[in-house]
């Protein structure tokens, strides 16, 4: 018997599928392409933007065999090419019939079993990523009615029956089998990615009798697999239906005589170098393998098992570890009995039955910092581990349960050199001979992951990189920083040939940048998945990270959990057909200031002929900067203008914006503008207004204090905005940099309205290079109050000796235009004005 | 007060009337009771009041309190006063009471006699608002009082009564410089407007009360303050003779200081059928007409009550022996012989057929059964069918219904239909597996794990809430309404505050957490969390109720907790699940309702449910054994037609009950009749109504016909009234008629060469497991004769058969 290591690392390879040949030696890897047949259809080169991937199937395919998959989905119709994630997979003709791409595709014999990837360029777009299988068994379907256990289909063993099950649907199969013969039924069903559908398989004999029967499992969560030694020679029942009797969907059930292990002991192992490993939950016999494992880490990576009978159609999970294992050596259910292990090596172990506990003993030295991962459900373990960290002495320092989901986790300072002890046990206190887990003690590391924030809720669009020939294609690309700091700078090295990245250095204070795309007007038609990188900026840190992206494809219920998702480490890139229209923003003289606005022309230059409107958005705002979701270019149009708000907090700084532009061009189309410059800077000039009172039908001043923080040239202007209905007051006042002190009449008439008025506000414009620079200079309240009613007649009161102030501002009349009272100043001067009358009295 | 005074005097004219009028018939005296037992009296102003009872050969009891003669062996250590001894000098005696010839003697204990106990607010005052009702909830018990002056509900707090009496008001509710101008003293006398009227007078022993404690300066208790711990009721029991015919009660209270006192004045006394027998608050029971009633005494935190029975003046009952066939019959007739009731016949074979099917398994009898059973000659065909009958899936269906119910299975927010359909599965390999009732109460009350990987965890999802967690256990398992105890102590039962947050406790630690797959929750215990008391918010230690403070350290508390619920220490579990069973076969438990098992509310036959009790543990609490002793009694088979003692009796299982065929088990017999298949979701096509697994699934019939939604544990979920919608549904709606033409059974019957006699026969047998009557047969003659379509007329005559009450009702 052997076992054989299929690893999932996604190769780097170009696309096996090419429209032309092509050398790459560069890398010092020379890749000879297959030349594609290409159908009538795809010849006429109909364009339809934005292809859409729904499903691929038959969901699955039996290896060394060639096979038509079918890519449905919406704008496929100029499909070119189809990508794979992983070796083994070569189309040979591609075709679209139906509005789907029919795909021939040769699968090696040696092709990795399991979940595999596709995803479909088209002339003129990128489809999303969808799933499919590669099986070791033939595949026969299924043939209703076989809902009754007295009349069950008869099937062959070793085939993966292609079924479907409705709702309150139960499927009912039989299989021969020989005395000692291992019958396995792997069912995949939620694997398949494309609905939630919970299944129970049960193996029962003749009689009713289950002989193994499983709805969940820990190696495959909702889907299930049974396994059964047969008693002796006869028929089983395999039984499939929804765990609750609901409707399911479609699935594969792998019915054969492989081995089906729950899990491996150990459940990781060192890099490179051999190991030993127990295949456990097997009915029957266990047996243990040696593997070498890869030098190298793939994201992914699982262990099939294999023996006479057949191949596991799904891997066991297995973690690659940089340093090799130590095993717990029972008893050790004390702190005292803790198995002694040396570090760094990880910690392996099996909590063997209920209410087991395990200890493991180690030393460590003071300033040290370990990052304390158990690796139990992440191996698709059974076991719900919980972590004590102790001293020698059985003192608890800290604890953990659930962390990493049902897993555990704690960072760990060491406080001094010496022994410590770590303790786990299940969190039920639960165990079994598969519940098995392995503890990592790990140094900090920085981790750095690119993404493309998501368009839509729970799907891929956009997240990918296509850019029309002579054209750009924009979009956000964030970064997720752990246990690291700093500038980051993307890197464009992989991208296609003739595709150029624009972006600056992701400064340390950002999750995200606007990045464009351009590609030449002469770059060929085509792409591939690149891994797209970056790097921290300081060399020194020598820290590299990725692109990672993760597709939802299962959501349900509650609040529309993610139950099956799919992460992937490369983005797809693909030069398309040219677009009617390229979109340009042109670039402002001046900046926008804080509390100004800003109306951003942005230009579209079209081609002959093309004349529908063009949505325009602004993906990237800097903060404190707000503006519409879009805007459009009406159809024949070429221009638009954006209006652009910046509040009192905006980010000082020179950004990098761009405008992203779609239209439908049979089918959505992208393009984007350049990367442009919008600077934010303070206001270059502020007001302070005072605040303001008067009775209907009166006039009053608005006075404006004025503050020049930056100079300019020439005449700006001010309007003093925001006046309530039934007041006016001059259109504006023209100020310079000298000024230093406006006043503004404002006229009321006998009906306007009594109260507050708190929304005043002045507009200043400064015109510079020609272009407005707007902003709100300062707000104040106007008061109108009702007229009081007319004083009752009263004798005249004896001259009297005016007031200090009233004489003053008798003088100032004389000399300058009076200097408008505040509203305080007048009422003081009425308080005056009363002391003195009663005074006269 | 007035009536009080009065009362003595009524009570001598009415006991000389029923002494002469027995006189004239002078049965003879088999017993001679004096109440209480013995006498101890601990301090200078102790008493006790007694009474005589005499008990004759025919049952009847008889106060004679006033026409015995009472003497002293040592006159020095008390002296008598009426039925009353006060307490002259320390030490004991014997009081020889002598009646009729007949002499009873009981021991006298004087103690203390020199010192005069303080007076203390708990002990003395207390018992006086509640004697006077002024802590009631329609007077200041109310929750935000009354008029401006709250007490606690039947004085759940005694210290937040005395403040409010002593401090939240200063010098108004009392006046310790003028006592009685004290607002409370006066209210309660009617001397000042008072809403409640006059409650007691100025002369009466509780203004006497409430004067010693101002006179002392309305201090509050210092230390420890005896707690009563018992209260008794005399007499224990007593059959009257006739409307009119009197019993004095006498009430005696028990202290944890090893004290007790005649409170005889300061209890409340109710009656639960005041139709039988009605009660003063001077203790004195009046008969009324024919019946039971229970005499029930409160006092401080404690209910106890007295079984009375009231049988028409001079009745002739000769009992006339009838076999029992089990110890269910013994201890019923029993309880006839003293109500004087003669139990109805036997039902008819075809009769029992039809009842024990239904009852049993939920369905009915086949053509080939009803022609079998009637067939066979063996005396013992019943429990050979009843046997049969418990033998069969469908009986486990049945049960897991009715604990589904009673579990609340049903889809929720927080249980997904998988999860709902793993609990459903638990209880039914429970069920189906005989597993014992202990066993599988422990297995859920103590349950831990994932919501889809152990199904009884979602017990604990249903119902989040620990206090409501604890009512549905303490309502489901022990049959206790415990809710009211939550915001004061329960009026009508024991159960007071510190019992409900300190079971309340047992619940407090369950962890719930969310599981890999998103549906799905892991209940586990928390080991943290407590239950505290809504005032002063002290900690409450676990304990049961009714039951001890177990020591829980290192223990899961649930775990704990279903260990002594469901064991024989739990004096509740076996009895409450024993009358669930019975009230499934009789339409009405021994406990009427079956949830609400309280003081107040006694088993009409205590003997019969505790030996139902004793024998479902010594069955190791499988109740099938239960259903088979229920099932194969005489009991069970009596025939609904009533005689002359039993036509009234509606509580005692005298003859057999008509019921109303409950909703599920009535769809499903419809369907058989029918010949016709249901579909509900969820489960294939063909399932019964019985095998739903999810409450919230139903079907306008099943909901018109009052199936339980479980939407609580609540036994009057289940609706099995009769009423009009039901009553026009299988009239006009499309159930009857619908399956009768889908299910086509007269026309295969015609095909098949069947006459319309026989066809007739075979529907009356199906649906009503008995042959037409000639008279039946003559009227249908008629019919069938006057219509050319035989099928039509044959299918009106099935709707007819179905619509009849004789089918909707098991009887």
């Amino acid at each position: 018997m052997s076992a054989r290591i299929l690893s999932q690392r996604q190769s780097s390879i170009n696309p096996p599928v090419k429209l032309w040949q092509n050398l790459e030696v560069g890398s010092g890897i020379v890749r000879i392409l297959v030349l594609l047949v290409i159908s009538g259809a795809t010849t006429t080169n109909l364009v339809a933007s934005s292809p859409r991937l729904s499903s691929i199937s038959p969901h699955g395919v039996q290896r060394g065999e060639e096979h038509i998959l079918t890519f449905a989905g919406s704008n496929l119709t100029d499909a070119q090419e189809v990508w794979f994630y992983d070796q083994g997979l070569e189309v040979t003709e591609l075709k679209v019939e139906d509005q789907a791409v029919k795909v021939t595709v040769k699968v090696a014999g040696d092709c990795r079993l399991g979940e595999h990837l596709a995803q479909v360029r088209t002339a003129s777009g990128i489809s999303d990523f969808r799933t499919f299988w590669v099986e070791a068994l033939p595949p026969v379907a299924e043939q209703e009615p076989n809902g009754d256990f007295s009349q069950p289909q008869a099937v062959a063993l070793n085939s993966v029956v292609v079924g479907d099950v409705g709702n309150e649907d139960v499927d009912y199969y039989v299989i021969e089998a020989q005395k000692g013969q291992r019958i396995s039924a792997e069912i995949v069903a939620i694997r398949l990615k494309d609905a939630l559908f919970d299944p129970y398989v049960a193996i029962l004999n003749d009689r009713r009798f289950e002989l193994s029967a499983r709805d969940d499992t820990a190696l495959a969560l909702q889907d299930a697999f049974a396994s059964t030694i047969a008693p002796e020679d006869g028929k089983y029942i395999i039984e499939v239906r929804e765990a609750a009797y609901g409707s399911g969907n479609r699935y594969r059930l792998h019915l054969g005589t492989f081995p089906r292990p729950t899990i491996t002991y150990p459940a990781g192992g060192k890099l490179g170098e051999a190991t030993e490993v127990r295949f456990l939950g097997l009915p029957g016999q266990e047996f243990t393998q040696e593997l070498t494992l890869p030098p190298e880490s793939p994201r992914e990576f699982g262990v099939f098992c294999h023996d006479d009978g057949g191949i596991s159609p799904s891997p066991c999970a297995f973690r690659l570890y940089e340093h090799g294992n130590a095993f717990e050596e029972e008893p050790n259910d004390t702190v005292e009995q803790g198995t002694p292990v040396e570090l760094p090596l990880a910690f392996n172990g099996i909590i063997q039955a209920k209410g087991d506990v395990d200890h493991f003993r180690f030393t460590a030295k003071k300033g040290q910092t370990f990052e304390i991962e158990c690796y139990a459900r992440r191996v698709r373990s059974a076991l719900d581990p919980v972590m004590h960290l102790m001293q020698a002495d059985g003192k608890v320092v800290t604890s953990n349960d659930d962390s990493r989901g049902p897993d555990s986790y704690f960072r760990w300072d060491v406080p001094e050199d010496g022994d410590y002890v770590l303790q786990i046990h299940d969190h039920l206190r639960n165990g079994g001979p598969d519940f098995v887990y392995r503890i990592e003690l790990q140094p900090v590391a920085p981790v750095l992951t690119l993404g493309i924030p998501r368009i839509e809720r729970n799907g891929q669009y956009r997240q990918q990189i296509y850019v029309a020939r002579g054209n750009r294609f924009g979009t956000l690309v964030s970064a997720d920083r752990t246990n690291f700091s700093g500038d980051i700078l993307l890197e464009g090295d992989n991208l296609p040939a003739g595709i150029t990245m624009h972006a600056e250095p992701m400064p340390a204070n950002m999750s995200s940048i606007p990045v464009v795309f351009e590609a030449a007007a002469d770059a060929a038609i085509g792409g591939k998945l690149i891994e797209f990188k970056a790097r921290h900026a300081d060399p020194k840190q020598n820290l590299q990270g990725q692109f990672r992206n993760r597709a939802d494809f299962v959501i349900g219920p509650p609040n529309q959990t993610v139950f099956r998702s799919k992460e992937v480490e490369k983005l797809a890139v693909a030069v398309l057909e040219e677009l009617p229209f390229t979109l340009e923003i042109v670039q402002p003289q001046v900046p926008l200031v804080r509390n100004g606005s800003m109306q951003l022309r942005i230009v579209a230059n079209r081609k002959e002929g093309f004349e529908a409107s063009i949505n325009v958005q602004l993906p990237f705002r800097p903060p404190g900067v707000g503006a519409a979701n879009s805007v459009t270019i009406p159809e024949k149009q070429n221009e638009v203008l954006y209006p652009l708000n910046a509040n009192d907090n905006a980010g000082i700084k020179k950004w990098r914006i761009y405008a992203l532009g779609s239209a439908d061009v049979n089918g959505t189309a992208w393009v984007s503008s350049q990367l442009a410059t919008l600077e934010i800077v303070e206001p270059f000039v502020t007001f302070e207004v005072q605040r303001t009172a008067c009775e209907q039908g009166e006039e009053a001043q608005v006075y404006c204090k004025l503050n020049h923080h930056t100079p300019f040239e020439g005449e700006a202007k001010v309007e003093l905005l925001g006046l309530p209905a039934k007041v006016s007051t001059i259109e504006s006042l023209g100020f310079n940099q000298q000024t230093g002190e406006l006043t503004f009449p404002v006229t009321t008439v006998a009906d306007s309205p009594v109260g507050k008025h708190k929304g005043l506000f002045c507009q200043v414009t400064i015109v510079q290079h020609g272009e407005p620079i707007v902003s709100r200079a300062g707000g104040t309240e106007l008061q109108i109050d009702k007229p009081l009613p007319a004083p009752v007649e009263q004798p005249a009161a004896p001259e009297l000796e005016k007031p200090e102030l009233e004489k003053k501002v008798e003088v100032a009349q004389q000399e300058e235009p009076p200097k408008p009272l505040s509203r305080l100043e007048k009422l003081r001067l009425a308080y005056q004005q009363r002391l003195a009358a009663r005074a006269g009295q | 007060m007035h009536k009080a005074l009065f009362l003595p005097a009524i009570y001598l004219v009415s006991s000389w009337l029923s002494g002469a009028a027995w006189a004239t018939e002078a049965p003879a005296l088999r017993a001679l009771h004096v109440y209480p037992r013995d006498v101890q009296m601990t301090s200078s102003r102790d008493r006790q009041s007694l009474l005589v009872q005499a008990e004759y050969e025919n049952g009847i009891t008889r106060d004679v309190s006033t026409e015995a003669t009472w003497v002293l062996s040592d006159p020095a250590i008390a002296r008598i006063e009426g039925n009353v001894l006060y307490p002259l000098s320390d030490g004991t005696g014997e009081l020889v009471v002598a009646y009729a010839g007949h002499e009873t003697r009981i021991p006298v204990v004087a103690r203390d006699t020199a010192t005069s106990l303080p007076i203390s607010f708990r002990v003395d005052v207390m018992p006086v608002f509640m004697k006077t009702g002024c802590n009631t909830g329609s007077c200041h018990g109310a929750a935000r009082g009354k008029d401006g002056f709250r007490l606690s509900l039947f004085g759940f707090d005694p210290a937040g009564d005395y403040f409010r009496l002593t401090r939240e008001i200063s010098g108004r509710r009392i006046n310790l410089a003028e006592l009685h101008e004290s607002l409370f003293y006066k209210k309660g006398t009617g001397q000042v407007p008072h809403t409640g009227g006059k409650r007691f007078d100025t002369e009466s022993e509780y203004a006497k009360i409430l004067v010693r404690w101002l006179e002392a300066g309305a201090p509050d208790d210092q230390g420890e303050v005896p707690q009563v711990t018992a209260v008794e009721i005399y007499p224990e029991h007593a059959v009257l003779d006739g409307l009119g015919a009197n019993q004095a009660i006498n009430v005696r209270a028990k202290y944890s200081d090893g004290t007790d006192r005649d409170v005889t004045t300061l209890a409340y006394f109710m009656s639960n059928n005041d139709n039988s027998a009605t009660i003063d608050q001077a203790g004195l029971v009046t008969a009324q007409n024919r019946g039971e009633s229970f005499i029930m005494v409160r006092f401080g935190t404690h209910t106890e009550g007295s079984h009375f029975i009231t049988l028409p003046k001079d009745l002739k009952f000769q009992w006339q022996e009838v076999p029992a066939n089990n110890y269910v019959d013994e201890l019923m007739f029993k309880k006839f012989k003293k109500l004087c009731i003669q139990p109805s016949e036997l039902c008819t074979d075809e009769r029992f057929l039809r009842r024990a099917s239904l009852d049993i398994a939920g369905v009915l009898p086949t053509v080939e059964q009803y022609e079998e059973f009637l067939a066979d000659p063996d005396s013992h065909k019943r429990e050979k069918l009843v046997d049969e009958l418990l033998s069969r899936k469908e009986f486990v269906e049945m049960w897991v219904m009715k604990w589904a119910e009673l579990l609340q299975i049903r889809t929720t927010r927080e249980i997904s239909y998988k999860a709902m359909l793993r609990y459903y599965n638990w209880l039914q390999e429970r069920i189906a597996n005989d597993v014992p009732m202990d066993q599988m109460v422990r297995e859920l009350l103590g349950a831990s794990g994932g919501t889809f990987t152990n199904g009884a965890t979602n017990y604990y999802q249903n119902e989040t809430n620990t206090l409501k967690i604890a009512e549905n256990v303490a309502q489901v398992f022990m049959g206790m309404r415990v809710q009211c105890a939550q915001c004061h102590n329960h009026p009508f039962d024991r159960w007071t505050m510190n019992d409900y947050y300190a079971f309340a406790s047992f619940f407090s630690q369950i962890g719930r957490k969310q599981a890999e797959d998103p549906r799905e929750r892991i209940i586990f215990n928390s080991e943290s969390g407590e239950v505290n008391h809504p005032i002063g918010g002290r900690q409450m230690k676990p304990k049961f109720l009714g039951g001890a403070e177990p020591d829980l350290q290192g223990k899961d508390r649930r775990v704990a907790l279903a260990d002594w619920l469901a064991s024989p220490e739990n004096p509740y579990f076996a009895t409450n699940l024993a009358n669930i069973v019975w009230a499934h076969f009789f339409g009405r438990g021994i406990i009427h309702e079956v949830d609400d098992v309280r003081i107040s509310n006694p088993p009409v036959n205590k003997e019969l449910l505790e030996a139902l009790g004793r024998k479902f543990t010594e069955y190791q609490y499988d109740f099938k054994k239960l259903v088979r002793d229920i099932c194969v009694s005489r009991t069970y088979q009596l025939g609904t037609q009533t005689n002359e003692t039993n036509a009234n009796d509606i509580r005692n299982f005298s003859h057999a009950s008509l019921r109303r065929v409950r909703a599920e088990v009535l769809l499903d017999i419809v369907s058989y009749v029918t010949d016709t298949k249901n579909k509900f979701q969820g489960l294939p096509a063909g399932a019964r109504a019985v095998q739903i697994a999810n409450g919230n699934t139903s079907t306008y019939f099943l909901t018109t016909f009052g199936r339980a939604e479980r939407g609580s544990v609540c036994s009057c979920e289940v609706k099995i009234e009769p009423n009009l919608s039901q009553a026009l549904h299988l009239l006009n709606g499309d159930t009857v008629h619908q399956k009768i033409q889908t299910g086509n059974l007269v026309g295969k019957r015609l095909e098949e060469g069947k006459s319309s006699e026989e066809i007739v026969e075979e529907l009356y047998i199906r649906c009503l497991t008995r042959r037409p009557t000639d008279k039946e047969k003559q009227e249908l003659q008629v019919i069938l004769a006057a219509e050319e379509e035989q099928k039509l007329a044959l299918e009106d005559v099935f709707w007819g058969v179905l619509n009849a009450r004789e089918f909707l009702f098991n009887h």
